[in-house]
């Protein structure tokens, strides 16, 4: 068992008992060795006087030469029991006389030596002694002890010290059995305490304090400590029903709180699902509504070139009005639509990279008529040479468009002036565009709302000059898309002046300059020569939007070819080739897309320009399977004419040299007027 | 005494006779007397008067033929005790009156007839007188050299040393074999 690990009493014990042993045993045997050297040394004296007296006893009987006298001499010998043997030498060193103890065997005597005095020699004490005669050397002695008086006291002397050291030990047990309890009985209670402490918790407990020495303080700290565990276990529990407490309450809210989650989630679902159900409708609404308005302008506007061709003149303006009350119906639906999809964020970028110059001109001419009825005058000035911008050119198109609309509209006898120029304002390249009327000008209350929806200058004037209201709210919102901005000063009376900036080259996200990457692409991969130049193919599941196209674009000089579903549509994309593919949506069995993506699919075909004409308002879907235009039902026919031309050029223009060109449209516009705006051949009838 | 032992050694080689026996020659014999004799010297106390100073030679007399030639002579030449040396002197009858001037008087084997008349001469002085004739130490001599079983051994005759007022150590009488004076006068016919 380890020493170390015995309990404290033993260990005291054990303590007291070594200490006593080894004080006990070191004076023993320090008092033994002394005692015992100090005999052996009164021993030899002993013996040295011993041999003294033998030897002047003799001394005479050696001068004489008397042997037996000699021997009788040293035969007194015989009561000295330790002296096992005597030798009288003479001086030439022979034996004169021998004792020999009568108990002890016969040995071999030793030659004299000439060293006198004691030494041991084994367990013998021995001395050799001159023998003299009046101070005259006559012999030598020689005696020999045993040492049995030595060796009887050192066995008696171990018996003592092995007696008394057993009894110290048992009279040192006896002791220290009884005084260590002063020690040990203490902080056995102290442990007994602890671990009833440790074991029960309970910190009631304290331990007796029995004397006022070290371990008397010892139980005192350990009561502190005990009391102070009662307070901080106390204060524990306290705190930790408190805590329960709150968990609970914290559990409760929780639930709660999970309820009400699930509440909004639910709300939030209902929410999303009256929205899209509102977008549905929205959708629906719009495809109901552009259908019959589709036939309404389309076939008024027919019926008008016919009535005029016929001569009727009185017809001709009801049908104009007929025609007008569409057409206004069709862009109140358009920019509620649009407005609608801005609100939603549903409105995205379709950036494209194109000649400002053009892209102003063309709206110039398409407005120059509107700007004539009120008697305006318009100037255009462009700053040199103003190159490409990149961005939507359809909102740019549109948000010039309103401004300029507008000013003709709230103008009278003025002056409707245009500025576009470029300029870099802090490392970045903009375009600016100011449209400067004379008009009636805008007061600073009307300007603060001027940019919200429906909102016009005052409700007289919507009376008074008509319109949606809507136009100045989609041209702000456009320009914001664009990340530019616009801005209007005025004087009311003295007419306003719209800013409008726009950076050069538009950015969105990385997949819409992809997707500009794309078109730009498209010129150079389209110079396909076996390409039926003149020849249009119109997919579209509707009869009437077939009928019209085909008028519409025969009048134009191209050759159309219908298809009334999406599998004839592909079918004779690719027996024909044709130079454009305008492309419905909504058809049975095969939809646009599906036609969209075999189009591109097919290495032949994919080249073909795409101009989607549809009433489906998901631009970008059609952007992302790679349409080249975009157009909403019902077409705005100079727009698509435009378009076609576009084409036409870009793709043939080698072919075709000497055609009318985009940049060149004035020239190509009487065909155009004639045939989209019947307002415009009126104008010019005039 | 290691001359003395050297010169037994050599006599004995000499003589091819026993070292320590008396043997015949009287050579050997007397080497031991001569040596006895200045032991006897040690263990002999004279009174003050016996020496005129302190350091007085002990004078040893030979009475009669010498029989030891030079061998006392070799003993105690150069000896001393308590500071005496040794003086030998050869006396004869004749020379009766120088008997006095001797602390010890050997009294030869020659002087045989004479010796109660030296005995008496010498009667109540501190001389020590040894013989060398049986019966001596019983006519009134003090000691008296006597050879047994070969050996050397001598007598005392206590009464006449204390009539010389000579004190004989007891380890001498240890040793000695005591004698009565044989009559109160002294004197025995022959």
């Amino acid at each position: 068992m380890n020493l170390k690990n015995l309990s404290i009493k033993r260990k005291l014990v054990l303590i007291t008992m070594l200490t006593s042993g080894v004080a006990v045993v070191l004076s023993s045997a320090g008092f033994l060795v002394y005692d015992l050297i100090s005999f052996r040394h009164s021993l030899s004296e002993d013996l040295i006087t011993q041999a003294e007296i033998i030897g002047y006893n003799s001394a005479a009987a050696m001068a004489f030469k008397d042997e037996s006298a000699a021997t009788g001499t040293l035969s007194a010998l015989r009561a000295k029991d330790d002296i096992v043997s005597a030798v009288l030498y003479t001086r030439d060193g022979k034996m004169f006389a021998q004792y020999v103890h009568s108990n002890t065997p016969q040995q071999n005597l030793p030659a004299p030596i000439a060293e006198r005095g004691y030494h041991f020699e084994g367990s013998y004490l021995e001395v050799f002694q001159d023998v003299t005669l009046n101070g005259e050397p006559v012999g030598t002695l020689f005696l020999q002890s045993d040492m049995r008086r030595w060796n009887a006291r050192a066995e008696r002397y171990a018996m003592i010290f092995f007696s008394f050291v057993l009894v110290s030990g048992f009279f040192a047990l006896l002791v220290s059995s009884k005084l260590q309890k002063l020690i040990s009985v203490p902080i056995l209670h102290l442990e007994d305490t602890m671990r009833m402490v440790s074991t029960t918790k309970n910190y009631e407990v304290r331990a007796t304090k029995f004397y006022s020495d070290e371990i008397g303080r010892l139980i005192d700290g350990f009561n502190t400590m005990l009391s102070e565990i009662q307070q901080r276990d106390m204060a524990f529990h306290q705190a930790n029903d408190e805590l329960k407490t709150r968990t609970m309450e914290l559990e409760g809210e929780i639930v709660r709180r999970k309820e009400m989650e699930k509440e909004l989630v639910d709300a939030k679902l209902s929410a999303d699902d009256a929205n899209r159900a509102k977008s549905a409708f929205l959708a629906n609404m719009s495809h109901e509504l552009r259908t019959p308005l589709n036939a309404i302008i389309g076939y008024s506007e027919m019926l008008e070139e016919e009535t005029n061709e016929l001569g009727k003149v009185e017809n001709v303006k009801d049908l104009q009005k007929i025609q007008g009350a569409g057409k206004h119906l069709l862009a109140l639906i358009n920019d509620v639509l649009d407005l609608s999809k801005i609100e939603a964020g549903r409105m995205g970028l379709h950036l494209e990279t194109f000649n400002i110059t053009q892209m102003v001109e063309e709206i110039v001419n398409t407005l120059h008529p509107t700007i004539l009825k009120n008697s305006n005058t318009i100037q255009v000035r462009l700053a040199g040479e103003l190159g490409v911008m990149q961005a939507d050119i359809t909102k740019v198109r549109q948000i010039l468009f309103n401004l300029l609309s507008n000013a003709t509209k709230f103008t009278d006898h003025g002056t409707i002036s245009l500025d576009v120029d470029r300029s870099t304002v802090e490392g970045q390249d903009w375009i600016r565009l100011r449209v400067a009327d004379t008009g009636i000008g805008i007061t600073p209350k009307q300007k603060a709302k001027l940019f919200q929806e429906f909102t016009q200058a005052d409700v007289s004037i919507a009376r008074k000059y008509g319109g949606t209201g809507l136009g100045l709210a989609i041209s702000y919102r456009y320009a914001h898309l664009m990340k530019g901005r616009i801005s209007v000063e005025s004087e009311p009376g003295r007419g306003s002046v719209f800013t409008v900036d726009i950076p050069s080259r538009v950015m969105t996200e990385a997949a819409d300059a992809a997707q500009a990457e794309k078109f730009k692409d498209l010129p150079s991969a389209a110079d396909q020569t076996k390409s039926n130049v003149d020849t249009i193919l119109v997919i579209d599941d509707d009869s009437v939007v077939r009928d019209l196209m085909s008028r519409f674009l025969t009048k134009l000089g191209f050759r159309v070819v219908a298809a009334s579903s999406g599998e004839e549509g592909l079918r004779l994309a690719k027996q024909i080739n044709p130079l454009v593919v305008t492309l419905d949506v909504i058809m049975p069995d095969c939809d646009g897309w599906a036609v969209l993506n075999k189009l591109k699919a097919d290495p032949e075909l994919a080249d073909i320009p795409v101009i989607m004409v549809t009433v489906v308002d998901n631009e970008t879907m059609g952007f992302k399977l790679g349409v080249s235009n975009y157009l909403l039902k019902p077409v705005d026919r100079d727009r698509l004419a435009i378009l076609i031309q576009e084409h036409r050029v870009t793709r043939h223009s080698t072919v075709i040299a000497g055609m009318p060109s985009p940049a060149s449209h004035r020239d190509a516009s009487p065909e155009t007027e004639r045939v989209g705006s019947n307002r415009t051949a009126k104008r010019k009838k005039k | 005494m290691k001359k003395f032992g050297l010169l037994i050694v050599l006599f004995a080689m000499a003589l091819g006779s026993h070292a320590e026996g008396v043997g015949s020659s009287d050579s050997s014999e007397y080497l031991i007397k001569a040596g006895f004799i200045y032991n006897f010297a040690k263990l002999v106390e004279w009174p003050t008067i016996a020496f005129p100073h302190p350091d007085s030679p002990i004078v040893i007399g030979i009475l009669g033929d010498d029989p030891f030639g030079a061998t006392l002579d070799r003993t105690v030449a150069d000896k001393k005790i308590e500071g005496r040396a040794f003086v030998i002197k050869r006396l004869k009858w004749s020379d009766l009156k120088n008997f006095k001037d001797c602390n010890i008087l050997f009294v030869s084997s020659s002087e045989k007839d004479h010796i109660d008349s030296i005995v008496d001469a010498v009667k109540f002085l501190p001389i020590l007188t040894i013989g060398d004739t049986p019966g001596f130490a019983a006519r009134g001599g003090i000691m008296n050299f006597v050879v047994e079983d070969n050996k050397v051994r001598f007598e005392v005759n206590l009464d006449a040393a204390k009539h010389a007022d000579l004190t004989i150590s007891s380890r001498l009488l240890t040793l000695a074999r005591i004698v009565q004076q044989v009559r109160a006068d002294g004197r025995k016919p022959e």
